[in-house]
């Protein structure tokens, strides 16, 4: 009987600490890195962030001469979309857009990135389209994908410039 | 130990069942579990269920990238997602949609929408509608691009005329250009352009909606004599990095001004003497934002009179193009020497154009100022007509939607003998 009577006492106690531990988790997922993810093709390992910021804003429109670059983008809401505006192109979701008008309309680029609506969707387009390069969450990142180091760093090494 | 994982996971499924009841009866607490576990039985039995329900409905390939490709430029989502593109599917080998189409057309377009009322003498207040520009852009291949852009303008002469009264608008194919793309250091293309000598003749064309103000500055404007505006021929162009330096260059061979000097010449040249120009610009990485560039051009004018001059236009332009702030300054030198004399007339114009981006009202509002000078000297046969200038321009753009515009603006103008002209203006301009 004593026995049942501390049984509510340990629940509780486990409930507690499955949601600390749950909202650490969370924590660490909300802010994790955004690695960027190139078709295992693609001649590079390593961009600095201006050199992602030119292929990301269309200005390096080649990987190689037989290579062009294929962006693609997460839909807006994304986390990984706001990180990598934030970022790299240093603009709001309004002067992306008009950015990428301008730029089409300039007749510099044929066409504007390529929309994904998910972490899978990009990694499985970029492992599918030669020259092709995303941007997903660090944690989702398949072994058919390769990630880049930015300005010489990993995702999840100290010093990652996309989180 | 595994049961008590159980219970734990049951307990975490039905938090709130427990924060709700607070329940201490250790009977009452083996009921809630009993009534989680047949819960969990449930949830598992609906869960296999849907999954078989998936796995057959899946399709043989399931990534349809077609509905991926077709989005505008800015690339925003235009349609949602088939259900197989946004599930994970694990697909090995390639995928048959990804390959792209040839030739793939896309078409976007622009106008506006204008209020205007002046002091000036004989001027008249009212609406105007402003023009319809529809851009075109191409893929024909990998490396081969077309891109058009095509212009609808109300003429003030619409149904006046004899025998044919003239049209509502005016078509006019305002760049037609056919490029191949070798790589980022080479691109080669030929056909109808904005002359590339100065920036604000590249950067907005005829998209009201892109550009801040209403007004381009005088010396660019459509029409307008200072600078040749349109070019028809070939361009080279790329970048190279230079150590962060990111200079851009563009060579053209083209045939120059026709001899109504406005305008290129589209159905040949006036003369035997083509038009070059070469423009550079750089976009340095340590100020991302900032270009900066210069442009020569040199042509032979053949005037409609006959009479023949060389023209060198050199020019310069300076541009922060960000929105906090937002600068952009130009300046070009026209120089011109009738063939077999001495003489040289120079012109000059220049504007700069300062804008701010306000951090609040959800950065809808954008404020502007743009002071413009054209100076062009009597004795230039080549310009005769073309009026200097000293302007002011004063207004703030608000954003409706991230495709609309409204713009608001108060021009201050002064030419020599002739009165200060004062002036209110209003656009809607808007991309679709």
């Amino acid at each position: 009987m004593e026995h049942m009577n501390h049984r509510p006492l340990r629940i509780a106690i486990l409930v507690a600490a499955c949601l600390i531990i749950g909202r650490y988790v969370a924590t660490a997922q909300s802010t994790s890195d955004v690695a960027i993810v190139v078709h295992p093709d693609v001649p590079v390992d390593n961009l600095s962030l201006a050199e992602l910021r030119k292929i990301f804003m269309g200005d390096r429109q080649f990987w190689s001469s037989n290579l062009r670059v294929t962006l693609l983008v997460r839909a807006p809401v994304a986390r990984e979309r706001d990180v990598v505006l934030k970022t790299i192109y240093q603009m709001t979701e309004a002067q992306f857009r008009q950015y990428w008008i301008g730029k089409v309309f300039r007749a510099e680029a044929a066409s504007g990135p390529k929309i994904v609506y998910s972490n899978d969707m990009a990694t499985e387009l970029v492992a599918g389209i030669p020259g092709s390069i995303a941007f997903v969450d660090a944690s989702q990142v398949p072994k058919n994908v390769k990630v880049l180091k930015a300005n010489g760093i990993l995702p999840g090494e100290q010093g990652y410039p996309l989180h | 130990m595994r049961n008590q994982w159980k219970q734990v996971g049951l307990l975490l499924l039905g938090m709130p069942l427990v924060a709700g009841a607070q329940r201490t009866d250790p009977v009452s607490q083996s009921e809630l579990i009993q009534e989680l576990l047949t819960r969990v039985q449930k949830l598992e039995s609906r869960v296999e269920e849907l999954e078989s329900q998936s796995s057959a409905s899946r399709p043989t390939t399931p990534v349809m990238l077609a509905s991926v490709t077709t989005t505008m430029p800015m690339g925003t989502a235009m349609n949602p997602p088939p259900l197989s593109a946004q599930a994970p599917a694990n697909t090995q080998g390639p995928i048959p949609e990804m390959q792209p189409t040839y030739p793939s057309l896309r078409l976007a377009g622009f106008s506006d929408f204008n209020f205007s009322g002046a002091d000036q003498r004989g001027s008249r207040s009212g609406f105007t509608e402003g023009q319809f520009a529809l851009h075109l852009t191409s893929a024909l291949s990998s490396k081969v691009n077309f891109f058009g852009e095509v212009t609808a303008t109300a003429r003030p002469d619409a149904g006046m005329g004899t025998p044919i009264p003239a049209t509502g608008f005016n078509f006019e194919v305002e760049r037609s250009i056919i490029r191949f793309e070798q790589s980022d250091h080479f691109k080669a293309s030929f056909g109808r352009y904005h002359t590339p000598i100065n920036w604000w003749n590249t950067a907005f064309h005829h998209g009201q909606w892109l550009q801040t103000s209403i007004s381009r500055p005088e010396m660019t404007q459509f029409g307008g004599r200072f600078i040749p505006v349109h070019f028809v021929g070939g361009l080279a162009e790329g970048t190279v990095p230079l150590g962060g330096l990111n200079l851009n260059y563009n060579a053209g061979l083209g045939n120059g001004r026709g001899s109504v000097i406005s305008r290129a010449g589209d159905a040949g040249d006036n003369n035997n003497h083509r038009a070059w120009l070469v423009n550079l610009f750089a976009k340095p990485d340590r100020l991302f934002g900032l270009r900066i560039g210069g442009s020569v051009y040199r042509d032979k004018i053949t005037l409609a009179s006959a009479r023949e001059f060389r023209e060198w236009i050199t020019s310069g332009h300076i541009v922060w193009q960000k929105e906090n702030p937002e600068v952009i300054a130009e300046f070009a030198n026209v120089n011109h020497q009738e063939v077999g004399r001495e003489n040289t007339f120079n012109s000059q114009a220049y504007y700069i154009q300062v804008a701010y981006r306000l951090p609040w009202f959800e950065n809808l509002w954008k404020p502007y100022y743009r002071f413009e000078y054209i100076h062009i000297p009597r004795s230039d046969a080549v310009f005769q007509g073309v009026p200097n200038l000293t302007g002011s321009v004063l207004g703030f753009r608000y954003d409706l939607s991230s495709f609309a515009a409204i713009k608001a603006e108060y021009r201050n103008q002064r030419r020599p003998g002739q009165p200060r002209v004062n002036g209110g203006f209003l656009q809607t301009s808007f991309t679709f």
